[in-house]
């Protein structure tokens, strides 16, 4: 694809705005607790979005449009079975222990509830994947440009790494927040015309379905047994796996989301960030994996347009792409590369710093430096963020010379995280859970995931110790090594729990179930009470369930 | 600090601007699949939009 001066223009004036946000906060960040928090005053229609957008990479973009056409709708359960409940959750029921207890970070968190030990465990893990995260999306960035452009690869990772280092340099997190905001509108406005003009090409829902085969119009089915459906899963996988392990535990415990709710100005604020952030996240299908799926239509309903070959079969990766040659013109194709090109900062962006704070606070001032003046922690805080992209950009280009790193990496930060929510679940209500039972509980859930693996086979992945099972697809062997860590936190949690000592109940207030006093909104209108919001939203979901059944 | 969303809705305003103008001043250029102009109308949505986050910020202000 060939870009003009007006595509040019168009990226210049996206990054002339972000580098001008940057420069408009920089005096609104004084403290450490500004600049890495943003001293919980952001109004909530800027929390909610950000909640949404910090998660909305490009990697997720082109690949739920890889996946739209890989799978269709049945796309959409990691959206409407995954990401919808698990938001709603946390704003109803977590963020009262989140917001409430007073802590800066999820780490933070553990280590009020339980001990030092978990609280390290979690920041080290987090510290290293949120580096690690960052710099694949660098990596993905300078490759993508690479192959569509021909610019070079050293050159758009250092441009883009510059530019993320200046803004969330100058305005800390209300940078990084903001930002967020303006790529979230950029990359919807950017990207829905693409679905409705290639749905519209087609001939509409009708035309998919005329042109497709009918498990990829449908979400649950064909989910009765793994050989039904392309992704190879089955209902309970789907649901158990899926909804419930690997949604919650990303949605519900991960710093990068959370910490955008707990940048909110009051706890009912900080509720409803993440319900009202699953409006747009539940309409995203709509923009991210349609396209996908109109792509394999098109090219089935032999309009001229075709995927790219990638060995034997489609490179799905480039569905999205190469739609946009096919259906923009200069200008709008700025727009739409900007708009990815944003989100991939933003994906760096919502990494480094969330980065910095847990650096910060849960390691710096717990580990190396206690009790130093604030404006140490600033200077820390702000040094952090440089090396935080320094390093990112390190894995950036380690990731070009060893693929193989990176997807072990992929693999033992997926061990590491499946059995997290078993633990925030039960620390969080269940006042009986112990410091030693969620330490054990961790490492054992760790453990249960890489023996799944290597007990395992699907695509050739896995079976380190020998073959047990062997899955139609790696998706279901995820699934099920998310399955199988939780159970198994969850049960040497009690265990564990049940043998050592508990803590008093007056050192657990605010941060159980029972022991806090629950934040009540009654006599508010009913948009601004977090439970009547969770039942409208929830509402919503079930109904998308059912129309695409 | 200026309102957050009167410097998106500039932002919005100037995106949908430079789309409009090259929608009406090379009407023919278009993509393979395209039907219509494209440019013209993603520019006259994200003008609409930009007008918008203006017309909110004002509200407060």
């Amino acid at each position: 694809m060939t870009l003009t001066i007006l595509d040019y223009g168009i990226i210049a004036l996206y990054l002339f705005f972000v580098l001008g946000i940057g420069w408009t906060l920089r005096s609104k960040v004084a403290s450490a607790d500004q600049f890495l928090i943003s001293d919980r005053s952001t109004p909530l229609w800027v929390t909610s979005l950000a909640f949404v957008a910090a998660n909305l990479g490009a990697q997720e973009f082109i690949g739920m449009c890889a996946s739209g056409a890989k799978y269709g709708i049945m796309t959409a359960h990691f959206y409407w079975a995954g990401a919808i409940p698990a938001m709603i959750f946390v704003g109803v029921f977590m963020m009262p222990f989140y917001y409430g207890s007073k802590a800066r970070s999820v780490p933070e968190y553990l280590k009020l509830r339980f001990d030092e030990k978990t609280r390290g465990l979690n920041a080290v893990s987090f510290a290293v994947m949120t580096l690690f995260s960052s710099g694949v999306s660098m990596y993905a960035l300078g490759l993508l440009f690479q192959l569509m452009l021909g610019w070079s690869f050293t050159a758009s990772v250092i441009l883009s790494a510059t530019i993320v280092l200046v803004y969330t340099f100058l305005g800390g997190l209300k940078s990084a927040i903001f930002t967020e905001v303006l790529q979230f509108f950029l990359t919807v406005l950017g990207f829905a015309p693409l679905a409705f003009y290639a749905v519209q090409r087609v001939g509409g829902w009708e035309g998919i379905k005329k042109n497709v085969a009918p498990q990829m119009t449908h979400l649950w089915a064909y989910t009765g047994s793994p050989e039904q459906n392309g992704m190879g899963v089955e209902w309970f996988g789907l649901a158990a796996g899926l909804g419930f392990v690997l949604s919650f535990g990303y949605w519900c415990t991960d710093f990068l989301v959370v910490q955008r709710a707990m940048a909110a100005g009051s706890m009912n604020d900080a509720r409803r960030t993440p319900v009202l952030a699953a409006i747009p996240k539940m309409l995203l299908p709509f923009v991210v994996i349609l396209p996908g799926l109109a792509a394999v239509a098109l090219m089935n309903s032999g309009s001229g347009y075709t995927l790219p070959m990638k060995g034997a079969g489609y490179d799905y990766d480039q569905a999205l792409t190469t739609l946009m040659v096919q259906f923009y013109p200069n200008g709008m194709l700025g727009v739409g590369l900007t708009a990815l090109m944003a989100s991939f900062m933003g994906g760096m962006a919502g990494n480094v710093t969330a980065f910095n704070t847990v650096f910060t606070y849960d390691i710096y001032q717990s580990y190396i430096r206690k009790g130093a003046p604030d404006a140490h922690y600033l200077m820390v805080a702000k040094m952090t963020t440089v090396v935080g992209i320094a390093l990112s950009i390190a894995t950036a280009f380690l990731a070009q010379q060893y693929n193989n790193i990176m997807d072990l990496l992929q693999l033992v930060f997926g061990f590491v995280n499946a059995p997290l929510f078993a633990t925030f679940l039960l620390g969080m209500f269940w006042r009986r859970t112990t410091g030693h039972g969620a330490f054990s509980g961790l490492l054992s859930g760790t453990l249960a995931a890489w023996f799944t693996h290597s007990l395992t086979l699907a695509e050739g992945k896995g079976g380190m110790f020998g073959v047990l099972h062997s899955f139609p697809s790696t998706m279901a062997q995820n699934f099920w090594i998310a399955i199988f860590a939780w159970s198994t936190c969850f049960l040497v949690t009690i265990g564990v729990s049940l043998a050592t000592k508990a803590k008093a109940d007056r050192e657990l207030e605010g941060l159980v179930w029972g022991l806090t006093k629950m934040p009540s909104a009654e006599g508010a209108p009913w948009y601004a009470r977090p439970g009547s919001l969770a039942v409208m939203v929830g509402s919503g979901c079930v109904l998308l369930n059912l129309i695409f059944w | 600090m200026t309102d957050f969303r009167a410097i998106m809705g500039v932002f919005f305003g100037l995106l949908g601007l430079l789309l409009v103008g090259a929608g009406a001043l090379a009407p023919e250029m278009r993509a393979p699949l395209a039907q219509t102009n494209v440019n013209l109308w993603s520019g006259v949505m994200m003008l609409g939009f930009g007008g918008v986050l203006l017309w909110f910020s004002r509200q407060r202000a």
